[in-house]
């Protein structure tokens, strides 16, 4: 776990994490309504090369997030493709039949899939939860006890995975992973998620109590250990994202790739 | 509710229960205590010690609700609270985040953060390179006086101390102990404990609470604990001399092993943590009946050893059982009992292991009633193993572990946690185990344990194995004692 980061001192870790969060959050939105398959291609090319400058990733970790990412968006175009309808047929076999149309919608929903991945993994991979938190709470006023307790939670997150561990181990101790079968998967199963489960809940109860007695309080005024505030950087940022979007736009305009500038039209 | 007189609190006549359960914990129980005085908590495990102490700095009904009723309930003003787990008491990844939560909560101006974590810091003496570090690399001892040190920045009249020290090792609790004396000289301190031996240096008032939750005496130290000795056994309380006063009652400890037949043999040995070498011994040799004690310090290697000789880890070398099955000849006790319970009965957990190998049902039933009956589960055979208490969770995961009837039994700290009525019925049980001519192979802190009991005692030390010494009859007797001598020098 400790491997995942390369660096935590790059250029998009120092931006504002409120006006990072907002402002992908808005492109979601920009892209949902993006229905022309040109502005589709070079919007998730420029975002991959985007993520690539700006990622604070280790490399073995980046390639395989962006490679599972791949996997998924094909995924989510191979039910388009493959089922669609249309009247330029490529391909029909029994069940299955390509056409043109299809094809082309099923593009635009797997990169649409892939640029979304993307676009959150530039978020998730320069952002670290303790900063984004103290923005939330400064800059977009989110109550306190949200703020605290999730940030308990992602305390929880290691204790977890040694927990599974543990009990992956405890489990080939006690012979349960020589039955094989789909009942026994089925009681491994039940019996990670109960552990788990009952391990979790205790640990929150007395996280819980504990804060209280370190008279965290829900409503009154509090100080910040961080001021989390804004500079130039944030420009920087506003600039860097609303180019990358428009690069998309303007090289669909003027190179576009393939006929299809709008998939629901043919 | 709120602290009305300024030299003292208390609670007068309180009466709780617990959910689903009929009868009240207490029936007008009252406490009172003055500023600076410092009182230790005495009692049974289960009696309602720490419930007391959650009433007293009024977590209860304040955090916790429980139903409960009292005539007087006066809180003082300043209260700080540590609690028995070290990884639950915190909400932030990095140390000086976490002090800095509690200046928050104070409104604390930020300019003035930094250096009062370092003075809380300093004060239990908790030095770090940096203070920005993640709280889970810490040691367990390390982790809970950082817990005093945040519960410092709320500038506390009162302590509240919940067993601090139950889930540390040895040289942890020692630490600890020194730090709680250190800052709680001009504070008052109420201190719930099982492992007394440092405590009682620096308590005046000794406070016993019987099975029921009620108070039976309360008096100076000197007095209470020579007055009621005997029930400080009773309860499983460390105190000191428990050992001597275990080695009178205790006739068959004397060591001896004549077996020499070979089990397990390692050569160039290392076992690998995400493919670094974390253990490693050139050649060993355990034989059978056996009992070998591994010691070393925290962050060794110790339980990667084991871990690696049950084949959990990947391993490199040789290592050679001589059974043709060793999944049926080895059985592995884990540190944490809950881990390992993988049915929802008491009854069932025992069977387990028996129905995986396919045994008759007549068979299965004879032998968990057997085992059952040997480690005093009988009454909790149809109970869910998370319901059980820590020393009867413990004896299940022996038990379930044992009904194989293993030849080889491995145990993490298996008395790691445990009051010493617990663990005494537990090595007692290794004893009969090991005389019965089962080896048993344990990682352990207790020193007590290694001299009264191991035929055997590993050192590991930085992720090797540096000394192996035998200890069998007579001559080498003598030897053994002065060769622990040097351990405990180089453990503690």
């Amino acid at each position: 776990m400790d491997n995942v980061w390369a660096s935590t001192n790059k250029l998009f870790f120092k931006i504002n994490p409120s006006l990072k969060f907002l402002l992908i959050s808005s492109l979601f939105i920009v892209y949902l309504f993006v229905q022309n398959l040109n502005t589709m291609i070079w919007a998730s090319f420029f975002f991959l090369i985007l993520y690539y400058l700006v990622s604070g990733l280790a490399g073995k970790w980046s390639f395989w997030f962006v490679f599972l990412t791949l996997i998924v968006s094909l995924f989510s175009a191979s039910a388009m493709i493959m089922f669609g309808k249309g009247s330029h047929i490529i391909y029909h076999q029994s069940l299955i039949l390509i056409t043109q149309e299809s094809l082309a919608r099923g593009l635009l929903l797997g990169l649409r899939t892939f640029t979304f991945s993307l676009i959150g993994m530039i978020f998730a991979t320069t952002t670290l939860p303790v900063p984004f938190f103290y923005s939330l709470m400064q800059q977009l006023k989110v109550p306190v006890r949200y703020a605290y307790g999730c940030l308990a939670a992602f305390r929880m997150i290691p204790i977890m995975a040694e927990e599974f561990l543990h009990i992956r181990q405890a489990m080939r101790v006690r012979g349960m992973t020589r039955q094989k079968g789909i009942k026994p998967l089925y009681e491994r199963m039940n019996r990670y998620s109960l552990t788990m489960l009952a391990q979790s809940i205790r640990r929150a109860q007395r996280t819980a109590i504990a804060m209280e007695a370190k008279r965290f309080s829900m409503t009154e005024r509090r100080t910040y250990y961080y001021e989390i505030g804004w500079s130039r950087i944030d420009l920087y940022f506003i600039v860097i994202m609303l180019l990358t979007v428009t690069l998309g736009f303007v090289f669909a305009a003027y190179f576009p790739l393939t006929p299809f500038t709008n998939v629901l039209d043919h | 509710m709120s602290s009305t007189s300024r030299e003292g609190w208390g609670v007068t006549n309180l009466r709780l229960a617990f959910p689903k359960k009929n009868a009240m914990l207490f029936k007008d129980l009252s406490f009172d205590y003055q500023r600076g005085e410092k009182v230790l908590l005495l009692g049974p495990s289960g009696c309602g010690k720490s419930t007391v102490l959650q009433v007293l700095s009024g977590l209860i009904p304040h955090s916790i609700e429980l139903p409960m009723r009292s005539d007087r309930q006066e809180v003082p003003n300043n209260w700080g609270f540590i609690f028995q787990d070290p990884d639950t008491q915190f909400c932030m990844p990095y140390v000086d985040e976490e002090i800095a939560f509690v200046l928050e909560n104070r409104c604390i101006e930020r300019a003035q953060m930094s250096e009062l974590i370092q003075r809380y810091l300093d004060m239990v003496d908790l030095k770090l390179e940096n203070n920005h570090q993640l709280i889970r690399t810490l040691s367990g001892g390390m982790k809970q006086r950082l817990a005093i040190a945040s519960i410092l920045a709320l500038e506390p009249e009162v302590l509240f101390l919940d067993e601090p020290t139950a889930l540390l090792d040895p040289n942890g609790t020692e630490q600890l102990w020194k730090t709680v004396r250190q800052i709680g000289k001009d504070r008052t301190l109420i201190i719930v404990e099982h492992k007394i031996n440092h405590v009682l240096d620096f308590v005046d008032r000794v406070v016993l609470f019987n099975q029921h939750g009620e108070i039976f005496a309360d008096g100076p130290k000197q007095e209470t604990l020579a007055r009621y000795r005997d029930k400080l056994d009773e309860f499983g309380i460390w105190h000191p001399g428990i050992w001597s006063d275990y080695e009178k009652n205790q006739i068959g400890n004397q060591i001896n092993s004549e077996h020499a037949e070979s089990i397990l043999e390692l050569k160039n040995f290392a076992v690998l943590r995400q493919k670094q070498v974390k253990f490693s011994a050139d050649h060993l040799c355990l034989n059978r009946g056996e009992w070998i004690a591994i010691v070393g310090e925290n962050g060794a290697g110790k339980s990667t050893m084991i871990e690696g000789i049950m084949g959990l880890l990947r391993t490199n070398g040789q290592l050679r059982w001589s059974f043709d099955h060793p999944e049926n000849h080895v059985q592995f006790v884990f540190q944490n009992p809950e881990y390992q319970f993988v049915t929802d009965s008491v009854e069932d957990e025992l069977a387990f292991s028996l129905r995986v190998n396919k045994m008759n049902e007549e068979e299965i039933a004879r032998r968990v009633d057997e085992h059952l009956e040997r480690y005093a589960l009988k009454a909790q055979r149809n109970q869910h193993p998370f319901q059980l208490s820590t020393g009867q969770k413990r004896r299940l995961s022996v038990a379930s572990a044992m009904i194989n009837h293993p030849d080889v039994l491995i145990l993490d700290e298996p008395t790691f946690g445990q009051d010493a009525k617990n663990t005494f019925a537990l090595l007692d049980i290794f004893q009969q185990l090991r005389l019965a001519g089962t080896t048993i192979i344990m990682v352990t802190h207790e020193m007590e344990i290694v001299h009264h009991f191991a035929t055997r005692v590993l050192t590991v030390e930085n992720g090797r194995l540096v000394n192996d010494c035998v200890s069998s009859e007579g001559g080498e007797e003598r030897n053994r004692g002065q060769r622990l001598g040097e351990h405990e020098q180089v453990v503690f």
